[in-house]
C-alpha cells in the first residue's frame, strides 16, 4: 500500500536496517524531485473540475514515459478487480490533472460504465464508430465529476462485435485519440476482459505497458503467471502488478499469502497493494468510485498511491505487513 | 464517614493494596488471637471463682448484695471482654482503617475524583456523539469541513498521497499509520536478477504468438494468412458476427473521422435524397392536381367526421416519422414521399 520513494537506484539486496541513515529507507516520503510544486510539463488547458474531493494534493507526480501511455489492466482470472482498478486508478489520474481515456474492452460483459456511474450516458460505442454511425468524439463519454476523464465502451451489452480485424480497431482508436484536436490524452487505460481469448488479444494489442491485477490466492496467481507470459511474448515488457483484496489479519494468521510471497512467485514489481475493504462494494453499488469517497477509505488511498506510482513509473519499496496495536497515549485510559 | 469511604474504595481501586492489607490483617489477627484467648480464659476463671465463692457462702449471707454487684460487674466485664474480643477478631478492616486512616482518606478522595472525571468525560463524549446531525460541528466531526479552515473557499490541499493527515509514516520508517491503523512495513526483496530469472522461466514455459486474424469455426483459411496467427472463435462468441458489411479501410476511416456527418448517416441521407428527387420528378404532374386528402383540410372545421380526422392524424404521424428519419430532407415532404423514404431507410 505504501511505497517508500527511493531516489536511489535499487540496491541488489535491500537491507532490513530501517533505522540506518542511509538508503533505501531513510529518505522516504519526501519529495525527491526538484520544483515539485511546478507542473512537470507545460500546463495543458484542462477543464475545470466541478466536484472537489476531500484529499487534494499540492504536489503533482512527474509524468514519466511518452504520452499517451497505453496501459492495459489485465488479470487472466475473472473477479479479481480489473474493472475496479481501472475505474479508481483512472479517476485518480484524472484528479492528479492528467487527461485520461478509459476503454472498456470487455465486449460481452462491460461493467466499467456502471462502476463510474455513467451507464445512462453511453449512447454510442466503438461498434457504431466503426460502422460510421457516429464519430469517435461522440462515442467518448466525459465524466461530469472530473472532466478530463473520458470513457469509451467497445460495444453495448448483448450486442455482438463485427470485428474481423482483431486488435486493429483498438490501434486505430489509439491513433485517432493521439491526433485529436484537443490534444493527445496522457493515459489510455484499457480494461481487459477475463480469459486469454479474442477479447484479451484485442485489448492488449495497442498497449505498451500492463498492470496485472491479482489476489493472493493460487488460482489467481497461476492465471496471472500465464497472462504475464503471454504479455511478455507479445513484447510488453513493462508489467507491474497490483495485489488486490489483501487481508493483513489473515496474513498474520498465516491463512493468506503475504504480498512478498506473491511477489516471489510472480517476480513482478509492485504497483500497489489494495486491502480488502467493504467500501469497495458500496462504492460499486453507488456508481461512485472509491477514490472520490469522503472521508477517504483505506482502499481508496491505496489506489491513489498506485496511480501516483503509475505516473512516475515507480514501484513499491516497502509493503504493509500486519496491523500493529496502536500506541495509546497516557491519558487514553481516561477516555482520551 | 471518610474512613468508611476508604474501606469501600479500597477493594475497587487498588488490588495490590488489598492484598497487602489482607496480609496485614492476617498477621494482626494471629497476633490478636492469643491475647483474646488469654483474656477469655481469664474471664472464665474469674467467673468460675466467683461461682465457687457464691456457692460456698450461705444463702442468708449479709454480703449478698455485694456479691450480686460483684457478679454483675464480673458479668459486665465478661461481656465487655467478649465484645472487645469480637471487635478484635473483626479487626482486619478496622485495624487497617485505624492504622492508615489519614493517608487513605487522601488516596480515596483522589480516586473518587478521578472516577468522577472519567464518568463525566465518557458521558460528555457520548452526548457529543449522539448530537443531532446536520450542525456545522457535525460536519466538522465527519470530516466534511475543517474546523480551522471555516470560511476559506480554496479547496484543502495536502502534500501527496504518501504524506497527509490520513497517511503518516512512523519516525523509524518501519511503521505507517493509515486511516487510524498502524501497519508494520517490510521492505521489498525482489531484485533485478530474480525478475530476469522469472522472465526466462516464463519465456520457456509459454511460447505464444499473438493471433492477428479471427476466423469463425468452419470458415476456410485465406491463402495469404499464416495459420499460426489465426484465432478460431466459436460461433456464439461476441466476436463471431464477423459478417460485417464494412471493409477494413472504411472502418479505419470512420475511426479517424474528426468532423462532419458520420459516414453511414451521410450515405443514408444521400440515398434518401436521390430517392426523393427521383420521386419528385416522377410526381410533378400529379402534384399539379389537387390532392384529395389535402382538399379535406379545407373542409369546414365545425363539421367533424371521425373518419377524416383519423386520416389527418395518420398523415401528421407520417410527417413526424419522416422528419425524424430524415432531418436534412426537404422541409415540405408530402405524405406519399415520406412513406417511400421510410421504406428506403428500412431497406438500408
Amino acid at each position: 500500500m505504501l511505497s517508500l520513494h527511493n531516489p536511489f537506484p535499487t540496491t541488489p539486496k535491500p537491507s532490513l536496517n530501517l533505522n540506518s541513515s542511509t538508503p533505501p529507507f531513510s529518505t522516504t516520503f519526501k519529495p525527491h524531485f526538484p520544483n515539485t510544486l511546478k507542473p512537470p510539463k507545460p500546463h495543458k488547458p484542462h477543464f475545470t473540475t466541478r466536484t472537489q474531493s476531500l484529499l487534494q494534493y499540492n504536489r503533482k507526480p512527474q509524468l514519466a514515459g511518452e504520452t499517451p501511455r497505453v496501459v492495459v489492466i489485465t488479470s487472466g482470472k475473472g473477479g479479481v478487480g480489473k474493472t475496479t482498478t481501472t475505474a479508481n486508478v483512472g479517476l485518480s489520474l484524472a484528479r492528479l490533472g492528467f487527461s485520461v481515456v478509459a476503454i472498456d474492452a470487455d465486449v460481452g460483459l462491460r461493467n466499467l460504465d456502471l462502476l463510474l456511474g455513467l451507464e445512462n450516458r453511453v449512447n454510442y460505442t466503438v461498434v457504431e464508430v466503426l460502422n460510421g454511425d457516429c464519430r469517435l468524439d461522440q462515442a467518448l463519454v466525459r465524466d461530469k465529476r472530473w472532466s478530463n476523464f473520458e470513457l469509451l465502451c467497445i460495444s453495448k451489452p448483448r450486442s455482438k462485435l463485427p470485428i474481423g480485424f482483431g486488435g486493429k480497431a483498438l490501434v486505430w482508436l489509439v491513433d485517432a485519440l493521439k491526433s485529436r484536436q484537443e490534444g493527445s490524452p496522457d493515459f489510455i487505460i484499457i480494461d481487459c476482459p477475463a480469459g486469454i481469448d479474442a477479447g484479451f488479444i484485442t485489448a492488449i494489442t495497442p498497449a505498451n505497458e500492463a498492470v496485472l491485477v491479482t489476489t493472493p490466492d493460487i488460482t489467481s496467481l497461476r492465471d496471472a503467471d500465464r497472462v504475464t507470459g503471454l504479455l511478455e511474448c507479445d513484447g510488453i515488457r513493462d508489467i507491474k502488478m497490483i495485489v488486490n483484496r489483501v487481508r493483513t489479519d489473515m496474513i498474520k494468521g498465516e491463512d493468506m499469502m503475504s504480498v512478498l510471497d506473491v511477489q516471489e512467485m510472480l517476480g513482478l514489481s509492485l504497483l500497489g497493494v489494495i486491502p480488502e475493504d467493504s467500501e469497495v462494494i458500496r462504492s460499486t453499488n453507488r456508481g461512485y468510485p472509491l477514490v472520490l469517497n469522503k472521508p477517504p477509505t483505506l482502499a481508496g488511498l491505496a489506489f491513489e498511491q498506485a496511480a501516483w506510482r503509475l505516473v512516475e513509473q515507480d514501484s513499491m519499496k516497502a509493503v504493509m505487513m500486519e496491523e500493529e496495536p496502536k500506541k495509546r497515549g497516557f491519558f487514553s485510559f481516561f477516555g482520551g | 464517614m471518610a474512613s468508611i469511604w476508604t474501606l469501600q474504595f479500597h477493594p475497587i481501586s487498588l488490588q495490590p493494596s488489598i492484598w497487602v492489607s489482607k496480609h496485614q490483617i492476617h498477621l494482626n489477627f494471629e497476633k490478636l488471637r492469643p491475647e483474646f484467648r488469654f483474656k477469655s480464659s481469664s474471664s472464665k476463671q474469674l467467673s468460675r471463682k466467683f461461682v465457687l465463692g457464691a456457692n460456698s457462702g450461705s444463702p442468708s449471707d449479709p454480703d449478698e448484695p455485694a456479691v450480686k454487684t460483684q457478679t454483675i460487674t464480673v458479668a459486665v466485664k465478661d461481656q465487655l471482654s467478649k465484645l472487645h474480643g469480637t471487635i478484635n477478631s473483626f479487626p482486619p478492616l478496622v485495624f487497617v482503617m485505624n492504622r492508615y486512616g489519614g493517608s487513605n482518606l487522601a488516596i480515596g478522595l483522589c480516586i473518587a475524583i478521578t472516577l468522577l472525571v472519567i464518568a463525566v468525560r465518557v458521558y460528555a463524549a457520548r452526548k457529543l456523539r449522539h448530537r443531532t446531525p446536520g450542525s456545522v460541528a457535525d460536519l466538522v466531526r465527519r470530516g466534511q469541513l475543517r474546523s480551522d479552515r471555516r470560511g476559506i473557499s480554496r479547496p484543502l490541499k495536502y502534500e501527496d498521497p504518501f504524506n497527509n493527515p490520513m497517511v503518516k509514516v512512523g519516525k523509524s520508517n518501519s511503521t505507517v499509520e493509515m486511516c487510524g491503523k498502524v501497519y508494520r512495513l517490510a521492505p521489498v526483496t525482489l531484485t533485478e536478477e530474480e525478475q530476469a530469472i522469472h522472465q526466462k522461466r516464463r519465456s520457456r514455459a509459454y511460447q505464444w504468438k499473438r493471433p492477428t486474424v479471427f476466423l469463425k469455426e468452419g470458415e476456410s483459411v485465406p491463402a495469404d494468412v499464416d495459420p499460426d496467427t489465426i484465432r478460431w472463435i466459436p460461433a456464439n462468441h461476441p466476436f463471431a458476427t464477423t459478417a460485417s458489411d464494412i471493409d477494413e479501410d472504411l472502418a479505419q476511416n470512420n475511426v479517424y473521422q474528426k468532423h462532419g456527418v458520420p459516414f453511414r448517416i451521410k450515405a443514408e441521407h444521400e440515398a434518401m435524397q436521390r430517392k426523393l428527387e427521383a420521386l419528385q420528378s416522377e410526381q410533378k404532374l400529379n402534384n399539379l392536381m389537387i390532392d384529395p386528402r389535402n382538399a379535406k383540410d379545407f373542409e369546414r372545421p365545425f363539421k367533424e367526421h371521425p373518419r377524416s380526422r383519423e386520416q389527418v392524424e395518420q398523415s401528421s404521424f407520417n410527417n413526424q416519422t419522416s422528419d425524424s428519419m430524415s432531418p436534412t430532407s426537404d422541409p415540405a415532404p408530402i405524405s406519399v414521399e415520406s412513406n417511400s423514404s421510410s421504406e428506403e431507410t428500412q431497406k438500408l
